[in-house]
């Protein structure tokens, strides 16, 4: 267990380091162009980028059962059909294989992205609807109000997603999506405000829309249980040059306006999460001992005192640092937790706890899960058993056994004593008896 | 075989012939033993010749897993050994959970064998203890029918228990458990206890706790024994016959084997804590009454005391009872456990503890299997119970007691026909001897008419106790006829021949198979082994990881330890039944149920036995209303029996089958991908029907591996990010999306985009498709 998950992220660091192989599926070349500053950000950050066009007939994924690209971005709405050997399925076992997604679409975008999304849970709304919303669109919109002003204030409060320091109104345009509300892993990185809706600008509104106000997610994220990441966009437009430079000024309500919009700043985060550059933690070394020993062992015994240590740590600007929280809480179980702990915080990113093993023997494993938004979720399980006393162990003279000692050896005197009187009779009475 | 059996009546006369050398009766003696030792040994080697030397079935495997524990890490380690490889995530301490007798023997053998530099596997040892220890037990039951009746009766009762099939089924070669060294202490223990009852020193008192000490630390069946011995002195008691012989006996063995048997671990505080062993001590507490009132009534023996004495008994008796019956209420003694309940009344298992009543071994006898576990003897015995009741004695209530005792037990209960044959063998070896005594015996005075007087003398000079053999025989005798004598003898013969080619056929066609490897004969008669128990169990020894949890019915826990050397969640000793119960529920649930349940005990791998394939009949499918059971006891809101059943009340598999069946864990682990069987594919042969449900996926678990005959199946439970990823299903989805079809071909990859330049009408074509 413990080798395997340390093994499984050393392979992980070695990929994402190694080769940042990205895969970008495009409508047509130019839209490297049209978004050339959010790609050229990736590159700087050392993605090697492949262009393709999502109709390209010799598109792969994998080769001869190897992942060629750690990453995939999907920037292609018009898309109906990928080419090659990429459909829904390969994206979905990609995402199953541990390959992170991004995708962005817009209005016009096709089945082909419903089904990636609702593979992912969430539900992207019909094709050429679109996010709408009468009281916070830019200054610069057509005239449909589908160019709309988000307030940072509906980020998710997850800095290791969106980053710290979101002030600047972001713009949007595109279609709205939908979460699946039993559905604990999909988080809305990015929701409309209350009083938007989604639906086809050109059309009246006949039908009550899918998507109406706060429940109108416009960006959404995944991290699966393997810990790939998706973020899936219903707008291409927010990676765009023309909304990172562009001016924000709201039309209606408080005015919000700005020089330049946080879209940059978001996408350029959202990257970075989705490409596991952040929030990514990883069990350096578990050490767990009996108190006052130095040896680690694998078996302990009933009301032992145990000294639990873990080093957990964070990847930061590429390189692992030590990890800094206050939660994290150590589990001590067998079926059901006996001990329920959080750990005291030492330097260098370790964690300690110590504890009495409970009364009662059995296989116990100490665990660690640290799950948390933004963060790769942390499991860790060291098996150890506990046996009950060797029968060296149970104490020698319990104090409410005296009288039992006492009526023992006061019975080994009194026999001594009497066989004494009774060999001294036996000599005496045949004396006696002739006399 | 034969040659011991038709032994014996060649020496009837020569020991009639030879009467004043007695060292060729003790030659005799010897050889008849030796014979009968080599006999018995030699008919419990079936199994090896034909599969090989291993360890049989299910018990002896944890038996050789902690014997082999023992040799490698020495006593104390296995005294304290926490296996925390059985019973997951419970732990078990083996040390004190388990009679360490067995392997304590084994394990001195083995540091015998090595000292005088014979280097031997401690697993042979294993497999032929048994063997090795029934010569034992013929020599201890000849020990124990010469005290009660006569030598040549013992050298009878001896060869008979050597062969006999209802011993011979739990001693074959192979078959390493504690009753196969258990017997031999049981009728140890016997025989000392007569030898002390009869000359009441303490010196063969303190022989009789020893070996009951022995007994203790090797079967849970001492119980019988600290119930038989009070038994008898109460009744010895009742019937007059309290002596000092009888009073300094008892209270030495009492005492000593009290101490003695509080030794072992396993047993503890019970002797003095449980129901079980109370008659004994009430058995004492009357002795020591009754013996201060002797002595009373020693000091002063005029009439009155007599009914002093009387009523003083009666009202000890009383007092020692009611006092056993309130410390019960008080909780000080704990009541009688399930299992000894289900000795009384039947029909109590099966209501209150099912995984006792789920046991074939524990099922009621039937009158096929009396006859044939023991023959002609079944028939002869109640022959040699008349004659000790008729000629009483303090040994002999001993063994009639002993006998209708344990016809009682064994017909309650299959697995105690062998505490009957013992005692079987005894009492029809008394007739037989009775029955060649009265026939030869007349030839002889036939053949020297003119001495009779003095061949009576010399019987006299032979022993004490063929004086009591000769008393009844003469006026019936005189009747007799040589032809009928003759008759009679050849009957008898053939009988006892019939016997030994009885004995050796049951032992070699049903007691000798070591039933985790399995045979099956072709038309032609040939011979097809079906290994695939092995197969499995070295597949998970080889491919899974060191600390791979399996979870399957508790059936093949040890073996799995065993052989493949893998945690168990539940095992043969079934001492938690909630554990077990939670097992059942897992296999009698649908799959996302059993997922939770093997995600909350770490299952790793599942484990299943198929037998549809091959007809094999003791699979896990005819097995399942049992763990449903099990599983019901425990969980009753959430397991209900009748949900597996037709609504005809019948458990079937097919298309008729119920929707619980058919949809539960087990079912599926068992019909996954099944297409054997014979025509059509995927009949069920076992069952003799087509399975109902068929073609269906498995969403939390991945077949593993599935053995040659199909008979191991093992799947592999997903772990959550394998089938977890949070898709929404298309029931639950609020917008539709279009089943596109795709246009690409294996030549033309090309896919497809809506408004590309060079698609004419392109976003028309998407729109329409």
């Amino acid at each position: 267990m413990k080798f395997s998950l340390i093994l499984g992220l050393a392979i992980c660091i070695n990929i994402a380091i190694a080769d940042q192989e990205t895969l970008v599926l495009v409508d047509n070349l130019n839209i490297r162009e049209t978004h050339s500053q959010f790609f050229k950000s990736l590159q700087d950050r050392g993605y090697v980028l492949t262009f393709k066009l999502a109709d390209d007939g010799n598109l792969l994924l994998s080769k001869y059962g190897e992942y060629l690209y750690k990453n995939l971005i999907i920037f292609s709405p018009s898309v109906v059909e990928f080419g090659g050997q990429i459909d829904t399925e390969a994206i979905t076992k990609f995402i199953d294989d541990g390959g992170n997604v991004l995708v962005a679409g817009n209005a016009a975008a096709g089945d082909v992205y419903r089904e990636i999304a609702t593979e992912c849970g969430f539900e992207m709304d019909e094709e050429s609807a679109a996010v709408i919303d009468h009281f916070n669109y830019d200054m610069l919109d057509d005239g449909d109000h589908t160019r709309i002003v988000v307030s940072p204030k509906n980020l998710i409060s997850a800095p290791t997603i969106v980053g710290e320091h979101n002030t600047q109104p972001l713009l949007f345009e595109g279609t709205g999506l939908i979460l699946d509300k039993d559905n604990s892993l999909v988080l809305p990185i990015l929701t409309a405000d209350s009083t938007a809706y989604s639906y086809n600008p050109k059309s009246q509104v006949k039908e009550y829309p899918h998507a109406v106000g706060r429940k109108t997610v416009l960006i959404a994220a995944l991290q699966a249980r393997n810990n790939a990441r998706i973020v899936f966009s219903g707008s291409m437009f927010f990676f765009s040059d023309d909304a990172f430079n562009s001016p924000v000024a709201k039309v209606h309500g408080d005015k919000v306006s700005s020089n330049l919009s946080g879209n940059k700043a978001l996408a350029v985060h959202l990257s970075e999460w989705a490409f596991g550059e952040r929030g990514r933690l990883r069990v350096r070394r578990v050490h767990h001992n009996r108190e006052g020993e130095n040896e680690s062992s694998n078996t302990y015994t009933i009301t032992d005192t145990v000294v639990y240590r873990i080093e957990i740590e964070e990847l930061k600007n590429g390189k692992w640092q030590p990890f800094d929280a206050n939660d994290v809480q150590l589990e001590f179980v067998r079926i059901d937790p006996f001990i329920r702990t959080t750990l005291k915080k030492k330097p260098n990113g370790v964690y300690e706890a110590v504890f009495k093993v409970p009364d009662v023997w059995g296989v116990y494993q100490f665990k660690v899960d640290y799950d948390r938004i933004g963060y790769t979720r942390l499991y860790h399980t060291t098996q150890v058993s506990v046996r009950p006393l060797q029968h060296t162990q149970y104490e020698r003279f319990i104090p409410s056994a005296y009288p039992y000692y006492v009526s023992a050896f006061s019975m080994m005197v009194g026999v001594f004593l009497f066989s004494i009187v009774f060999l001294y009779y036996k000599e005496d009475t045949p004396k006696t008896k002739s006399e | 075989m034969p040659a011991t059996v038709a032994g014996k009546p060649v020496n009837g006369p020569n020991k009639g012939l030879f009467q004043n050398t007695a060292g060729f009766s003790t030659l005799i003696t010897v050889t008849v033993l030796t014979l009968a030792w080599l006999a018995g040994f030699a008919s419990r080697l079936f199994a090896v010749i034909r599969f090989e030397s291993i360890i049989h079935e299910f018990d002896p495997w944890f038996n050789y897993r902690s014997t082999a524990y023992m040799v490698q890490h020495g006593f104390y380690n296995f005294l304290n050994w926490f296996d925390e490889r059985a019973w997951y995530p419970l732990g078990r301490i083996v040390g004190g959970t388990v009679y360490p007798g067995l392997m304590i023997t084994s394990g001195t053998i083995h540091w015998l064998l090595h000292t005088l530099n014979i280097p031997i596997h401690i697993r042979d040892i294993c497999v032929f203890l048994a063997p090795v220890f029934s010569g034992l037990t013929a020599i201890a039951t000849y020990l124990l029918t010469s005290e009660l009746w006569s030598r040549g009766a013992g050298l009878f009762a001896a060869c008979f228990i050597a062969i006999v099939p209802g011993y011979s089924s739990r001693s074959v070669a192979g078959s390493y458990d504690n009753e196969g060294i258990a017997i031999f202490a049981l009728q140890f223990t016997y025989y000392l206890w007569l030898k002390s009852i009869k000359s009441g020193s303490v010196f063969w008192s303190i022989c009789t706790a020893l070996s009951y000490f022995y007994m203790v630390s090797a079967w849970g069946g001492y119980v019988f024994i600290i119930n038989l011995i009070p038994l008898h002195v109460f009744v010895l008691l009742i019937m007059g016959r309290f002596s000092q012989r009888l009073f300094v006996s008892y209270t030495v063995f009492y005492i000593i084997g009290l101490l003695l048997s509080m030794q072992i671990p396993f047993v503890g505080f019970q002797p003095i804590r449980t129901s079980e062993h109370m008659a004994a001590s009430g058995v004492f507490a009357l002795l020591m009454a009754i013996g201060a009132m002797k002595y009373l009534h020693s000091l002063n023996p005029k009439g009155q005391w007599k009914q002093l004495l009387i009523v003083g008994g009666l009202v000890a008796a009383a007092l020692v009872f009611i006092m056993v019956v309130f410390l019960t209420y008080m909780g000080v003694i704990a009541p009688w456990s399930g299992r000894f309940y289900s000795l009384w009344d039947t029909g109590y298992a099966k209501i209150h503890i099912p995984i006792i009543a789920s046991v074939s071994e524990h099922q009621p006898t039937t009158w096929s299997s009396f006859f044939f576990d023991l023959h002609v003897l079944v028939c002869t015995f109640p022959v040699g119970l008349w004659y000790c009741i008729k000629n009483v004695n303090d040994e002999r209530v001993f063994v009639a007691l002993y006998a209708i005792s344990a016809v009682y037990f064994a017909g309650v209960m299959v697995r105690l026909m062998l505490t009957l044959t013992p005692v079987v063998c005894i009492l029809a070896g008394i007739a037989f001897s009775i029955l060649l005594d009265l026939v030869l015996k007349e030839d002889e005075i036939i053949m020297t008419p003119s001495e009779p007087e003095e061949s009576r003398n010399l019987y006299d000079k032979a022993g004490k106790v063929k004086k009591r053999t000769q008393e009844p025989p003469p006026p019936a005798d005189a009747v007799l006829g040589m032809n009928v004598r003759s008759g009679t003898l050849i009957a008898f013969m053939i009988l006892l021949m019939l016997f030994s080619v009885h004995c050796t056929w049951a032992t070699s066609n049903a007691y000798s198979s070591p039933s985790i490897v399995l045979a099956s004969y072709g038309n032609d008669g040939s011979r097809k082994i079906l290994d695939d128990f092995r197969e499995a169990y070295g597949w998970l020894s080889q491919n899974t990881a060191e600390d791979a949890r399996i979870m399957s019915w508790w059936d093949y826990g040890y073996q799995i330890a065993g052989m493949g050397n893998r945690t168990t969640l539940v095992d043969n000793n079934t001492w938690n039944n909630s554990h077990i119960a939670l097992v059942g529920k897992a296999m009698a649930s649908n799959e996302s149920a059993a997922y939770e349940i093997m995600s909350m005990l770490d299952v790793d791998y599942v484990l299943v036995i198929f037998g549809g394939a091959i007809g094999y009949s003791g699979d896990d499918i005819n097995k399942f209303i049992w763990m449903v059971r099990i599983a019901e006891g425990e969980h009753p809101r959430d397991i209900h029996e009748a949900d597996y059943f037709t609504e005809r009340g019948e458990y079937r598999i097919d298309s008729e089958a119920s929707k619980t069946m058919l949809n539960c864990l087990m079912y599926k682990l068992s019909y996954y991908r099944y297409d054997s069987g014979g025509s059509p594919p995927g009949y069920d042969r076992t069952r003799g029907s087509l399975p109902g449900n068929r073609g269906f996926k498995l969403t939390y678990l991945e077949e593993a591996y599935t053995s040659e005959h199909w008979l191991v199946r093992i799947y592999r439970v997903k772990k959550p990010d394998e089938f977890n990823r949070p898709r929404i299903p298309l029931a639950k989805r609020t917008i539709p999306t279009s089943n596109a079809v795709s246009k690409k071909t294996s030549k033309r990859r090309k896919g497809l985009l809506k408004n590309k330049p060079t698609i004419v009408k392109g976003k028309k074509v998407g729109r329409l498709e």
